[in-house]
Parts: C-alpha cells; structure tokens; sequence
C-alpha cells in the first residue's frame, strides 16, 4: 500500500493558482522529492496534503487514511517541518519540544539531545535570538525526534550552511535506512538529485512529470566540455541525434548531450581525450527539457 | 484529550507570563492610587456629584460617590477595567490562534496529533484563566492600596465588582475566536472586535442616556454587566453572559475547524 496516494487534488484560491489535478504516489520507505520554483505550488501541495489547506476537489490518502477526515490519526505518525520554520521570538526550542512531546503523548524528548548534537543545534535560547539556519535545525529536530514513519519536509535546507546540509542529507539517508518515508520539496537539483529516489516536477501548480532522478538527469541536457590532444574529425559526434550545440576551440570541445551519455562517449573514444568535464544540468535546464516535452505534447 | 489541552494551556500561559504583569500591574496600581486617594477627595467628591445631572449618573453607574465602593465603580469598573479586560481578550485569544498562525507556530502544533478544535479550547480556557490572572493581581493591589491609606475597601463588594468583569471580557474572546473563523491576520481580528467593544459600550451609553433608546441595549453585553460592587453580582446575568461567550467560542471553533490556514 503506498504511504501517500492523491487523486486530482487540487487546490484553487480565488482567482489566483495553487494546484491543479496533482495525482502521484509514494511508496513506503521512498524518498519523494517535489522540485519546482518559487511559487510553483510545491508549498501548496504539502499543505494541502497536511490538512491545513482543504482541497477544492481531488483526494489525499496518508497511510490509507483520508488526508482531511483522519487527519489527526495521520499526524500522529508523521513528522513536519513547514517551509520558513518559524514558532515564537520568546520560545525556545526545548520549550517547543517540550509541548510537541506532551501532544504527541512521548515521555522525554526521544532523540532530540542526539539530534541536537548532531546539528550543533541550540535548545535554550528563544527563537527569536538565532539566525535563520539555526531555526531551520531546531525545526528539523521538531519535525524528527519522535522517528516518525512519514517525514514531509518543506524546503528542508533552506538557511543551513553547506556542513549542516550534509549532515541534513546523511540523517536522510538514515530514516530511509530505518524504513521512514520521506517527501521533501526543494528548488535544489543537486539536493534532489542526491537524497531523492524519485521527483515530482511542479510547474504553476501542475505535477508535470514523475521521473526516477536518474531519467529526469539523462533526459536534460548536459553539458561535456573535452581537452583533446589531437583536433581529429568528430563528424562521428556531430552526427548523433542526441548531441547539440558542438563547438571547437584550440583543442576544446564543448557540447551538450541529452539521454544516454554512453554513444556519446564511444563516438569520441578513438580520439585522445586529455580531460574531460560534465557539467549536470541547473534546474532551469531540467525544467526546460520537460517545458519543451510539455508543449510538445509529450 | 485533557492532557494536550491542559499543556496547551500550559504553555499559553507561559507565552504570556509577561502579559499577565503587563496588564496586571499598571491596572491594579490605577486602582489602588483611586482607592488610596479617596479619603482625601471623599467631602470634595460627595459635594460635586450632588450637583451631576441624574442621566449622567445613571449612565456612567455612578449612585453616589459617599464611599470608596461606588468611587471604585464609578473610576475603574464602569469604564476602564471592562474595556481593557475586554480588549486583552481578544488579544489573548488572537494570539493562540491568528497570533500562532502568522509566527508559524500554528503549522508547528498542527504536525502534532491534535485537532484545531482542541486548540481553539485550549486558547479559550488559557485566556479565561489569564483575565482570571490580571484581575486578581488588579484586585489585589487595589486591597493593598486600600489597606495603606485606610479607605476601607470592603471585601465581598470589591471581589463582586472584579469577578463581574470576567463573564464580559470572556464575550471578546468568543468574538475574538469568531473573527478568526474569518481572518488569521491579528490586525484584523483585534481591530474587529476591539470596534465591537467600543461599539457596544456607546450603545449601551446611548440606551442610558436617552430611555426612549433603551431597547438598543439589548444588542450590547453591557447591559448585563451591572454594578456588581454595590449591588452584588447578578447570578443569571453571569452565567447567561459566561454562556454567550462559550457559544461564540463554540461557534468560532467550528469556523476555524473548517477553513484554510493561510493569512
């Protein structure tokens, strides 16, 4: 049975956008990452799953419960971090904890001290008093120290500095490891290229494509910059359909390929290839392969 | 269900510890200096209110002002302590509720297993108990100001006069819970029904002052306010009044359980 399953939820505000028709699925010990822009409805998605946004039409099924009818039994066996964690200027994080383990029914803190530790977190000064990447760790130990079986995480690394965000990635790859099932929302490929099993694409409110992370990286356009020894013929590269963009100079050669990277590189092969480059895809180039499939019908 | 509401109450509380002081202290000294000046000012005053018109009187409560009970009632609880005890209701009330919601820390207790319901009645009760607060520090003080200078504040009458105002305020929470049934931003919910208050006080001033308008009263919770401090308090009008406030809690619980949480 899968741990989330929607059916064309949707969520409109007025006139302005929020979802539309968003249907996927997430299996038990997945890592589910929605990637999309600012504003493309990720936020909204979340929201409206958790209950605190009641779905315009559509469906929501958390652990087979319905999304807003169980929602409380849901929450009781998940763990949320909102996108831009905030709770009070006067409290602190212990507090905070203290009152989410009386509400979750949890003597003690589990392993928020642990966890703590780990993200060098401080518990005992007000919120108000820490800097935005110190909020965000005392929420992401709000949202996990109770080891919940379903983590949903909003802009997860937001404000964290790149030592924390390793760590952030390392404690994914655990509660994956411990069976949680994870979804995370971000406008970080390489985030979501390095924790996530599967993406859900979001553009202005739309789920447009659910790719495996390694289709959704083959099927964008990298870019491969060559040092070659010899200025050979490459009338073999040129002539691949997949490969775009082919330029040569003083040695260097620069294109960008799309799919599979393996022709590319056997029709290169009998030349002396010095040092080779692969540049991944930015966002940007990722959504504008699946824009382009999109408006192609595909 | 009683253990999560009885920690979020808790922890309302805490948030608002300062509150309590903040609202508390400046009260409750007003009313001890009122108190404590009044054997200096009491031939003076008896004298000047002889000569009010008798509407006037009327209006603002005030029978006479030959003891320090009715000079009391007639500076603090027809006016000044209702009106602030109702504006720190809705303050309190949008601060569990449109308050947490505009901080996220509303996003934060609803990861948790528990209903909004159940916050909305921990937000209520939580409020209830802080105006319980503030009126005792206010009345507290008020007997020590009259224990120093002598006035000879009685008792029971200056308890009455107090507890009176708890059903009232407690209104400005139903209404409080009500607006955010309507509105997560602050702003919007204190404004609302801080206009209310102020609007059923004039009616009810209006109502007084012209008997012909005396039906108008009927709209406003002053009306059943009183004067608890000379006359006792009213038991039908308090519970009546107490009830009010739980139904419009009531009703706005179940505004809030249904609507989006998004400023």
């Amino acid at each position: 049975m899968a741990v989330i399953e929607t059916d064309g939820l949707t969520k409109l505000y007025g006139k302005a956008r929020g979802i539309e028709d968003v249907t996927f699925s997430v299996e038990p010990g997945e890592v589910f990452g929605f990637l999309g822009p600012n504003g493309a409805g990720k936020t909204t998605a979340i929201r409206t799953l958790l209950d605190m946004l009641h779905p315009t039409r559509g469906s929501a099924r958390i652990f087979g419960l319905d999304s807003h009818r169980d929602s409380v039994a849901i929450r009781a066996r998940l763990g949320n971090l909102p996108g831009d964690f905030g709770y009070g200027k006067q409290t602190s994080g212990r507090e905070a904890l203290r009152l989410l383990a009386r509400l979750r029914g949890i003597e003690g803190f589990g392993r928020a001290e642990a966890l703590a530790g780990r993200f060098r977190a401080d518990l005992d000064r007000p919120l108000g008093q820490l800097s935005r990447g110190n909020r965000q760790k005392v929420g992401l130990i709000l949202a996990t120290f109770h080891s919940p079986e379903l983590l949903i995480l909003d802009e997860p690394t937001s404000g964290l500095d790149p030592l924390m965000q390793e760590e952030f990635m390392e404690l994914v790859a655990e509660e994956r490891e411990r069976g949680c099932t994870v979804v995370l929302s971000s406008h970080e490929l390489d985030e979501v290229e390095r924790v996530c099993d599967r993406v859900g694409i979001v553009r202005t409110g739309k789920l447009i494509a659910v790719e495996r992370v390694a289709e959704l990286l083959g099927k964008a356009l990298r870019t491969v910059t060559l040092e070659l020894a010899d200025a050979g013929d490459l009338a073999d590269l040129r002539a691949l359909p997949n490969v775009t963009d082919l330029q040569m100079l003083d040695g260097q050669v620069n294109f960008k390929v799309s799919g599979d990277l393996d022709v590319a590189i056997k029709a290169i092969a009998h030349h002396h290839v010095v040092d080779m480059e692969l540049t991944h895809p930015t966002l940007e180039e990722v959504f504008l392969t699946y824009y382009r499939e999109e408006e192609g019908g595909g | 269900m009683t253990a999560q509401v009885g920690a979020l109450v808790r922890a309302h509380l805490s948030d608002r510890r300062r509150s309590l002081l903040a609202w508390g202290l400046p009260l409750g000294l007003m009313s001890a200096f009122i108190v404590a000046i009044f054997p200096s000012v009491e031939d003076a005053l008896s004298k000047a209110v002889a000569d009010y018109p008798p509407a006037l009187k009327e209006a603002f409560g005030i029978g006479g002002l030959t003891n320090v009970e009715q000079y009391l009632q007639a500076e603090m609880l027809s006016l000044i302590v209702p009106l602030a005890l109702g504006y720190l209701a809705v303050r309190a009330v949008a601060s569990g509720l449109s308050g947490a919601a505009e901080t996220g820390r509303l996003d934060v207790l609803l990861s948790a297993p528990v209903s909004r319901r159940r916050l909305v009645v921990a937000g209520f009760i939580a409020t209830a108990v802080e105006l319980l607060v503030v009126l005792l520090i206010t009345g507290l003080l008020t007997a020590a100001g009259s224990v120093l200078s002598g006035a000879g504040l009685a008792a029971g009458p200056a308890v009455a006069g107090f507890a009176n105002v708890w059903p009232l305020a407690l209104v400005f929470a139903g209404l409080g819970v009500v607006a955010t049934g309507f509105s997560l931003r602050t702003s919007v919910v204190t404004g609302s029904v801080a206009g209310v208050l102020v609007a059923m006080y004039v009616v009810d001033l209006i109502g007084r002052l012209d008997p012909g308008l005396s039906g108008v009263r009927y709209v406003s919770v002053f009306k059943y306010y009183g004067n608890a401090i000379e006359d006792g308090i009213a038991p039908l009008a308090f519970c009546g009044v107490t009830l009010a406030a739980i139904a419009l809690a009531a009703l706005g619980a179940w505004l809030f359980d249904r609507r989006d949480l998004a400023a």
